[in-house]
């Protein structure tokens, strides 16, 4: 591999720095950096909008509980929900892709370093925007992550805190199409000699899937914010139903794609981290990747299915491609419990996340086939069952994933693990707690109780099953202040250099980032190191067999 | 009660197969996470003629299930086309309005939400009542939860569905929709009475229903 | 084909949304869902064109790389200058005082490559 130097070293235009200045951070076409900004700035927020839900669901604990006013807790789930999709899950997701997908292809750099860089500080402005509306005089938004017209508009929405949401949300969606673009063009046509389409990575095709819907849905949310503020602008737009109901259709146009997007790439990383650590190749490479592909068409067609109870859309066409869904979702669980079964097995952290991930997002994906049924969903759909539902896919689903994901690449990113105790305290205390707060959640909803409700009466029976449910909220923040703990306190050993050096490959992997050094230098792979031959998805795996079969 | 007979069967049903397929799957869990502990793992990396079955398995329950579910949807009473009963909801912020145009005394309830006061929807027991929802502002939805069914409503459009209450009782309602500020608050009655005392009640009877 | 497997992949996968925009017909949508889904579709065949463009012109894999940071100092300002942009429908036009000005030095820093050199 030859690799022609970055062009500035050569024409000397702009300031040298050291690697560890701000400049460098700030204007870094390093991919290894932007993919460590978004994911950082990511995890931040994550811990933000977390301590919304805990305030959230203290509100909720009991009935007519008087610790947030109407007018805050609406502020507080709007946000929540807005910030865990836009500014969480989805740039988490991408900025994995960004880090890992030109190092998994054994690439130097990402395909359009600029654009990258400008979409992560797209997103990270977009977010503040957002939060910045909270020092608005009417407070920030409260219409919720899907802010229906007419609510939304400037009649019924008065206030700045909305605009700042919808120009926010605008700027980061806009970042993280960006930075789709780049992991795309990256993944086809900047792979290393002997790297062809049929030797990725699963962790690639699911890239692949995920940013062909970035490309294809998420312009569809910029044309539902755009509409958004023509309506606010001329409040006789959102006079007609047509735009009212049109809105709806362009806003789930992008808004069920992005459930994948926010689930594909901590599929894949379940993926990568079960082979891993079952001692053997991913089984059924091909009937998954494969099934990704279809999966990912097959949510462009699904989104009507948010809006079965409007009564204006064609029910039973949403619910045939809701059901199909189940066909490449069953592929990808045969592919996992495949790697499983013929494995042997090594219990390390990444690998319990990995593994509690498969029954936990079942829950989320077996009730998903419930709301996609029209009958069912008329009862559950708007209630705390669809609550329960989004949560079990989001939380105990991808963010399991994104966990097994940080405990798995942290040697690679930092060159030290995480501590392995702290790591088993918080997966356990987040089972636990996942579980005990959204469990209840699924009865609730059945029972009567409808979503963004900022309280409820004692005579209506929710008392009970609320109270479970932030019991385990706070279990879910005791796991998340251990996890807190844990990374901080790696971090400070790491630039303290008190940290055991993890080695290039702690885990015995498969794919060519841990043929590298750990961190890999700035150009990825270091010039004195050949990479290793791309005989298969699993190169590492080759030559490790050669060598004991030629030893 | 037709939606909550068609509710019961087909929620049955699903939550059987989803707890027989997660209890699978968790079985086949437990017993790796047990046994494949110490055996060397396989080299096997694909077995195309399993998965082609389990995919042609998978595909025709999917098929099975839509076309089932449909046919559950689409199941109408024979008897529901005979002249409904008809009441014009309309929801606000942050309540509701019952209007019956057909009853000779052009009976509207109504309310403000706050407190115990809430808007009662009078019908006839055993009788198919046609309720056209619509808006005054934004988006609601009217939800029986112990109907199991759930309609939105949409300012300047009429949303239709026909229910028929079959025995006498009193079931709470609920706004679905996120609305604003109260819509935690939006609640309203269903209160299905004997027909004679709803034909009483149409004329302009004082009487409390 | 297997040469150009990466803008098969893309275009299979724009027709496939072609093919359930189909199915969408068969039951009947309202109008706008079908220019909605119609030109998702269309885009998504320009970018496999791009892609088989791209691809024809080069080799599949590679074994040379270029790895581009002329005028990356230029991103920040840029970011910030197109916020600015944004916020003109929160707080009125005149941000754009603000905001053209600063597109304009990321301009200039565009143009003269103003980059962080690292190490």
């Amino acid at each position: 591999m030859t690799v022609a130097p970055p062009a500035a070293r050569r024409d000397g235009a702009g300031r040298p720095v050291p690697p560890g200045s701000w400049l460098g951070w700030v204007s870094s076409t390093d991919h290894k950096r932007i993919g460590l900004l978004t994911v950082g700035t990511s995890l931040v927020l994550l811990l933000v909008f977390g301590v919304f839900a805990l305030l959230m669901r203290t509100q909720l604990a009991r009935p007519d509980e008087t610790f947030l006013a109407a007018q805050a807790y609406d502020q507080l789930f709007t946000l929540h929900g807005s910030g865990m999709i836009y500014m969480v899950m989805t740039p988490f997701a991408l900025g994995m892709g960004v880090y890992l997908v030109p190092l998994q292809i054994g690439a130097p750099g990402i395909a359009l370093p600029r654009l990258t860089l400008l979409g992560y500080w797209l997103y990270a402005l977009g977010a503040l925007t957002m939060l910045a509306g909270f020092a608005a005089p009417a407070g920030a938004h409260a219409g919720g992550w899907f802010s229906y017209p007419p609510l939304a508009d400037s009649a019924y929405s008065p206030g700045a805190g909305t605009d700042l949401w919808i120009a926010g949300v605008f700027v980061a969606v806009t970042g993280t199409i960006l930075m789709g673009w780049a992991v795309l063009w990256t993944v086809l046509r900047r792979r290393t000699r002997g790297m062809t389409m049929l030797r990725l990575p699963v962790f690639c095709w699911a890239m692949i899937a995920t940013c062909l819907m970035v490309i294809g849905a998420f312009p569809a949310l910029l044309a539902a914010l755009t509409l958004l503020a023509v309506g606010r602008a001329d409040a006789s737009v959102f006079l007609h139903n047509t735009w009212n109901i049109g809105y709806q259709h362009i806003f789930w146009f992008y808004g069920h794609p992005v459930v994948y997007v926010m689930f594909f790439p901590y599929l894949a990383a379940v993926a990568e981290v079960l082979a891993v650590f079952s001692g053997r190749r991913f089984f059924g490479y091909r009937g998954t990747a494969l099934s990704l592909l279809v999966f990912a068409a097959l949510s462009m067609s699904v989104w009507g299915h948010h809006m079965f109870a409007t009564g204006q859309v064609a029910n039973d066409y949403y619910s045939l491609t809701s059901i199909a869904l189940l066909v490449p979702a069953g592929v990808e669980y045969f592919g996992m419990l495949g790697t499983l079964l013929g494995g042997r097995l090594r219990a390390t952290t990444p690998m319990l996340f990995a593994l509690a991930f498969l029954p936990q997002f079942l829950i989320g994906g077996l009730t998903g086939i419930m709301v996609g049924t029209p009958v069912i969903d008329y009862h559950v759909t708007d209630s705390y069952f669809v609550v329960a539902h989004l949560h079990y896919v989001l939380f105990a689903g991808s963010a399991f994933g994104l966990f097994a994901a940080v405990y798995f690449w942290f040697p690679k990113v930092t060159g030290t693990r995480l501590d392995d105790r702290m790591g088993r305290w918080h997966f356990w205390l987040l089972v636990i707690g996942t579980n005990l707060t959204f469990l209840p959640m699924f009865a609730l909803g059945y029972l009567g109780m409808p979503r963004r409700v900022s309280t409820y009466a004692p005579f209506d029976g929710f008392g009970a099953l609320n109270l479970l449910a932030t019991i385990g909220a706070g279990f879910l923040a005791a796991g998340m202040a251990v996890f807190v703990v844990n990374v901080l306190a790696t971090l400070r050993r790491c630039s303290l250099g008190r940290a055991r050096p993890a080695g290039d490959d702690p885990w015995q992997a498969h794919t060519l980032e841990w043929a590298t050094t750990s961190p890999p230098p700035r150009l990825n792979f270091p010039a004195d190191r050949p990479l290793p031959p791309v005989t298969s998805f699993a190169p590492l795996l080759d030559l490790r067999r050669r060598e004991r079969s030629g030893a | 009660m037709r939606q909550r007979h068609v509710f019961g069967t087909v929620f049955t049903l699903e939550s059987a197969v989803a707890g027989l397929v997660f209890l699978v799957v968790l079985g086949l869990l437990t017993w790796v996470v047990v046994e494949r502990r110490t055996q060397e793992a396989s080299d096997r990396t694909e077995r195309p003629r399993v998965e082609a079955f389990y995919v042609a398995a998978l595909a025709a329950f999917a098929v099975f299930l839509v076309a089932w579910t449909a046919w559950q949807n689409s199941r109408e009473p024979r008897t529901a086309v005979v002249r409904p009963l008809r009441v014009d909801v309309t929801g606000f912020q942050w309540c509701w309005t019952f209007a019956y145009p057909q009853s000779p005394a052009h009976r509207q309830v109504t309310g403000d939400c706050h407190g115990r006061s809430l808007p009662t929807l009078v019908v006839p027991a055993g009788r198919p009542v046609q309720l056209r929802l619509t808006s005054r502002d934004v988006i609601h939805s009217l939800w029986v939860p112990a109907l199991r069914y759930k309609m939105d409503a949409f300012p300047r459009h009429v949303n239709t569905f026909t229910l028929t209450l079959d025995h006498e009782g009193r079931w709470r309602g609920r706004c679905a929709e996120f609305c604003g500020q109260r819509h935690y608050a939006m609640d309203f009655w269903i209160k299905a009475v004997p027909p004679e005392r709803y034909d009483r009640w149409a004329h302009g009877a004082a009487a409390a229903v | 084909m297997r040469r150009h497997l990466s803008a098969a992949v893309v275009a299979g996968w724009g027709l496939l949304n072609g093919l359930l925009l189909a199915v969408l017909a068969v039951y009947g949508e309202s109008a706008m869902v079908y220019w909605l889904w119609g030109s998702v579709v269309l885009v998504l065949q320009l970018v496999a064109l791009a892609v088989l463009l791209s691809s024809r012109s080069g080799p599949d894999q590679h074994v040379r790389y270029r790895v581009p940071d002329r005028g990356a100092g230029a991103v920040l300002p840029t970011a910030i200058g197109l916020l600015l942009v944004a916020l003109c429908f929160v707080y009125g036009r005149w941000l754009l005082v603000v905001a053209v000005p600063l597109l304009a030095v990321a301009a200039v820093m565009l143009a003269r490559g103003t980059t962080a050199r690292e190490r």
